[in-house]
């Protein structure tokens, strides 16, 4: 439904602008103006043929979103578990476990996620066998561990960055306070990082989620996935150029709000 | 030839390993793997220049005074930014592919290659990202050189090029070739489309043989020399262009 507000509600827009003044209440207008068509066509009988069935498959392609933002929220959650603690291991004061996080780093960084993505797919057993049961290990979860890899190195690079940005003589004024080591890391330093944490985390989360539409192409039934499967079985030229312009529209409305909120925080952050 | 004894002692050594390269002496799968190569090359080098030029295009919409050219370059580099390069791949490949060939059915057939698609789509999907800090190179330019370059009587158009450009550029360099090392890695979906880039050719020759941790491994290498030699040439063009007293 989210193409039709956007494709309907441009063209509309000016029509109405006299009366309802859209630049006060654009997003009022946009869905009365969404409504009064839906409901002409409705009454009238003259849907669209293309809209119509792009109504039936939605429940489809929703069950196919739900897919990708399930892998999405399980690569980052995974990716920044083993992020943080390979992040921890890179300001180590040792010097091997210091070489091999940059390797891993740069290695996972310098990778291309669809690569990745082949490789966790084709490595990794069907199923696995633990002592004497046998566990199927289905595409969508390979999937995730694909891309919690790349996820996991970014994320030990911006902990690693934002340990690194708070100032060492906050350590020693610390330290001159009679705190302990590890309180100073909980109370003083950790806060801050958090925060500053927080911006490019999201950032993260936003390019992960685009890259689960990589998903479909070892075999996961997601978005893009069902998106094709309705292409194909509808065969008409304008379904199709509905359908794909529809995705599109899912994965902006998804992660425009992510991106936007991103820039509101960082902008917040650099005031202070 | 000497060179085919060396692979095949090569081979032999490694398998030691427990790595099975065995297709490197299949005349056939080696040369479509070496062409596989070639072709992930030529993308990159068509798509770095193709994805910058798009970038100053979009960048000087984004920063024009216009409000009809800045609002939609505004709104195109959002969609760009924030929709999947594979969903964006298959609305150009698959949908406005296929109605351009629709069009050109009499006259003489669609020319645009699924190889071309893919340099389009990459070049603009950088472009936008390009475009983004280009503009904040562009918007970092302090107003007091831009004043003192109107006032020896450089034009709009020279003010762009000779000015705020290289300026911008010098700011925004960092970034730039962070984008390039995404565009290097982004060229694998090519083999989504079935063009014929070194994922595609490894794909190909793996359902063949069941080698694919060997190749998954050379794609790999193959990806890290290439990101590499970008952010080299990054790293010496930043000490090459560097202005004492500007930049980050």
């Amino acid at each position: 439904m989210a193409n039709e507000v956007t494709v309907n509600a441009l063209p509309m827009r000016a029509a109405f602008g006299t009366r309802l003044d859209p630049r006060r209440h654009p997003w009022w207008t946009a869905l009365a103006t969404v409504v009064l068509i839906v409901g002409t066509w409705i009454a009238t009988g003259t849907t669209p043929v293309a809209l119509e069935l792009l109504w039936q498959w939605t429940p489809a392609l929703l069950r196919g979103l739900l897919t990708n933002i399930e892998i999405s929220m399980l690569a980052m959650a995974l990716g920044t578990l083993v992020g943080l603690v390979v992040g921890a291991l890179s300001l180590s004061p040792l010097r091997l476990p210091r070489v091999l996080t940059r390797w891993y780093v740069q290695f996972f960084r310098n990778a291309p996620v669809l690569v990745l993505i082949y490789f966790t797919t084709y490595v990794f057993p069907f199923e696995l066998h633990l002592v004497k049961w046998t566990v199927p290990f289905p595409d969508w979860i390979k999937v995730v561990l694909g891309l919690a890899l790349p996820t996991s190195a970014v994320v030990a690079e911006i902990f690693r960055g934002a340990i690194q940005s708070i100032p060492s003589a906050q350590w020693e004024a610390a330290q001159s306070l009679a705190f302990r080591r590890t309180e100073i890391f909980r109370l003083i330093v950790l806060p801050q990082c958090l925060r500053r944490m927080l911006p490019p985390w999201m950032n993260l989360y936003a390019s992960i989620t685009m890259s689960t539409a990589l998903a479909s192409l070892v075999g996961a039934h997601d978005v893009v996935d069902t998106a094709q499967i309705a292409s194909n079985t509808v065969a008409r030229t304008d379904f199709t150029v509905l359908v794909y312009f529809t995705l599109l529209g899912v994965f902006f409305a998804y992660c425009y709000p992510i991106a936007r909120a991103t820039r509101a925080l960082e902008r917040r952050h650099a005031r202070h | 030839m000497s060179d085919g004894g060396l692979v095949a002692q090569a081979v032999v050594a490694v398998k030691t390993l427990g790595l099975n390269y065995a297709f490197l002496l299949n005349l056939g799968e080696r040369q479509a793997f070496l062409h596989g190569l070639v072709v992930t090359l030529e993308l990159c080098l068509l798509t770095i220049p193709a994805s910058l030029a798009a970038g100053v295009a979009m960048a000087a919409a984004l920063t024009s005074r216009h409000q009809w050219l800045a609002l939609p370059a505004r709104a195109f580099v959002e969609v760009t930014r924030n929709t999947p390069t594979l969903v964006q791949l298959y609305c150009a490949f698959l949908v406005l592919n296929m109605l351009i060939t629709r069009q050109l059915e009499g006259v003489g057939g669609n020319p645009l290659t699924p190889f071309a698609w893919v340099v389009i789509v990459v070049a603009i999907h950088k472009g936008a990202f390009h475009a983004e800090a280009l503009r904040a190179g562009i918007e970092a330019v302090p107003q007091v050189t831009l004043e003192a370059a109107r006032s020896l009587g450089f034009s709009q158009r020279q003010l762009l090029w000779r000015m705020e450009l290289p300026l911008a550029v010098r700011f925004a360099l960092p970034s730039l070739v962070n984008n390039l090392v995404d565009l290097v890695k982004m060229t694998a979906v090519a083999s989504a489309i079935a063009v014929g880039d070194v994922t595609y050719e490894s794909i190909m020759i793996w359902t063949q043989r069941d080698n694919v941790l060997e190749l998954l491994l050379l794609i790999l290498l193959y990806f890290g020399l290439l990101t590499w030699l970008v952010s080299l040439a990054g790293r010496w063009l930043e000490a090459r262009w560097r202005m004492p007293g500007y930049g980050q």
